[in-house]
């Protein structure tokens, strides 16, 4: 009985096994909380032309960079997943190694950035236009972090050959991650 | 659809899609990195040309085309019950409800019996501070004073009177320099003032958030800018006395 797994974890009624149908919903709840927060965004930056002075001083190539990283830790994330499946925990703990440190360079190039934008007086009280850059991209850069450090422990049992199914797990939220970010570049940087 | 669920169903067991899909994770990838380039580079064509929904396609439609493609073939939501489907679509629509529900008074300053006071002001003042921002910037070069350009660019971290509390300094740290205290004056003569507002504080070894401004004034403007700086110290400590 010490080594039993909690009921949940072993039946389905919807078909969809358990670990995945939370992630989803968790996944679900994301959407609002995010795009509750980007349409609120997108509705102050049409209302309010002046925006585009504050949305002028965003760099666009840090922003492009930080694209690249999270799109190609994406790639790596599902990799992983591919090797999960066939069983090679090794191969799969090594991608999401790839993963974490996607997520690490995105972090770096990050504060980078904010360290200059800080430093010219952009902070998250400069004007409504910058408290929204420092909320959205905050937030986004918090479920960066908790993917990276979960992925960890995931990529650990992984490559000990353990809880191989978790790797697609923590990549459909990896990739969700992504994909905030794929509208979070389009309109705080490239929209000027 | 129907072919996905009679894929599902044939597997009949809990594990779903696990057998693997053949989806040619390589090329998606590299589909994703050349919208990537097209997202990056459409805005700037569209900014050349004038031509403002080449940037908003480029931006925001690449944007869904992305996404979609990374929701379908990484997170394999394509081969997902139908029942997931419909759970992130209602959340979906939910949050368009909501942002459709309040951008009526969000989206415009006024309405039939109202008018967002705050809203039309911030308008006001956003758009006219940029315009004398830009007239600060440009007259520089011709009508330069040094009480001008210490309070259009040193100020916002200085502060007005000197005192290093201007309001884009209170964040920073070290904080920015206070001018009127006796203590800054005790190892900095006119040398090292001008020094540091042609290359930076950090050329001294201070902190490198005091940026280089050699590139903006002239020698002479930096030496009469610095001699403003001195005027700030008081009495008996600076340079000067």
């Amino acid at each position: 009985m010490a080594h039993a797994k909690p009921l949940a974890t072993l039946r389905s009624a919807t078909g969809i096994p358990t670990p995945r149908l939370a992630i989803w919903w968790v996944l679900a709840s994301e959407v609002v909380i995010f795009g509750g927060l980007l349409g609120v965004y997108l509705m102050h930056r049409i209302g309010h032309p002046e925006w585009a002075d504050a949305a002028a001083h965003t760099q666009t190539w840090i922003g492009a960079l930080n694209t690249f990283v999270l799109l190609t830790s994406s790639f790596t994330a599902v990799l992983a997943h591919q090797a999960a499946e066939k069983g090679n925990g090794k191969q799969a703990a090594k991608f999401l190694g790839f993963t974490i440190l996607g997520a690490l360079t995105f972090l770096v190039v990050k504060s980078f950035e904010w360290y200059t934008e800080i430093s010219h007086g952009y902070t998250i009280t400069a004007n409504t236009f910058w408290s929204f850059y420092y909320t959205a991209a905050g937030l986004h850069a918090l479920h960066v972090i908790a993917g990276a450090i979960i992925m960890g422990f995931v990529a650990v049992d992984a490559f000990r050959g353990r809880e191989l199914h978790r790797v697609e797990i923590i990549g459909i939220y990896w990739h969700f991650v992504d994909v905030v970010w794929i509208f979070l570049f389009p309109l705080l940087y490239i929209a000027k | 659809m129907s072919e996905n669920n009679e894929h599902e169903h044939s597997k009949g067991d809990d594990h779903g899609h696990d057998g693997g899909h053949h989806v040619n994770y390589f090329g998606i990838y590299v589909a994703l990195v050349v919208l990537f380039l097209i997202s990056v580079v459409g805005p700037e064509v569209g900014e050349a040309t004038g031509l403002r929904w080449i940037t908003l396609i480029t931006a925001f439609g690449i944007a869904i085309v992305k996404a979609n493609l990374v929701i379908q073939n990484f997170m394999h939501l394509k081969w997902e019950k139908n029942l997931m489907k419909w759970v992130l679509a209602t959340s979906l629509i939910l949050m368009f409800l909501m942002v459709a529900g309040i951008s009526p008074d969000v989206m415009n300053h006024e309405g039939n019996n109202w008018e967002n006071l705050a809203a039309k002001a911030a308008v006001e003042r956003g758009v006219d501070g940029e315009a004398e921002e830009e007239e600060v910037v440009a007259a520089a070069p011709l009508g330069f004073t040094a009480e001008s350009a210490y309070q259009g660019i040193c100020a916002t971290c200085h502060g007005a009177e000197g005192m290093g509390n201007g309001p884009a300094g209170a964040a920073l740290d070290p904080p920015p320099a206070n001018f009127t205290d006796a203590a800054f004056w005790a190892d900095r003569d006119r040398e090292r003032i001008i020094m540091v507002l042609e290359n930076g504080a950090a050329s001294v070894g201070g902190s490198n958030l005091m940026a280089a401004y050699g590139g903006l004034y002239t020698d002479e403007q930096i030496a009469a800018l610095a001699d403003y700086v001195i005027e700030f110290a008081p009495e008996g400590s600076g340079p000067g006395q």
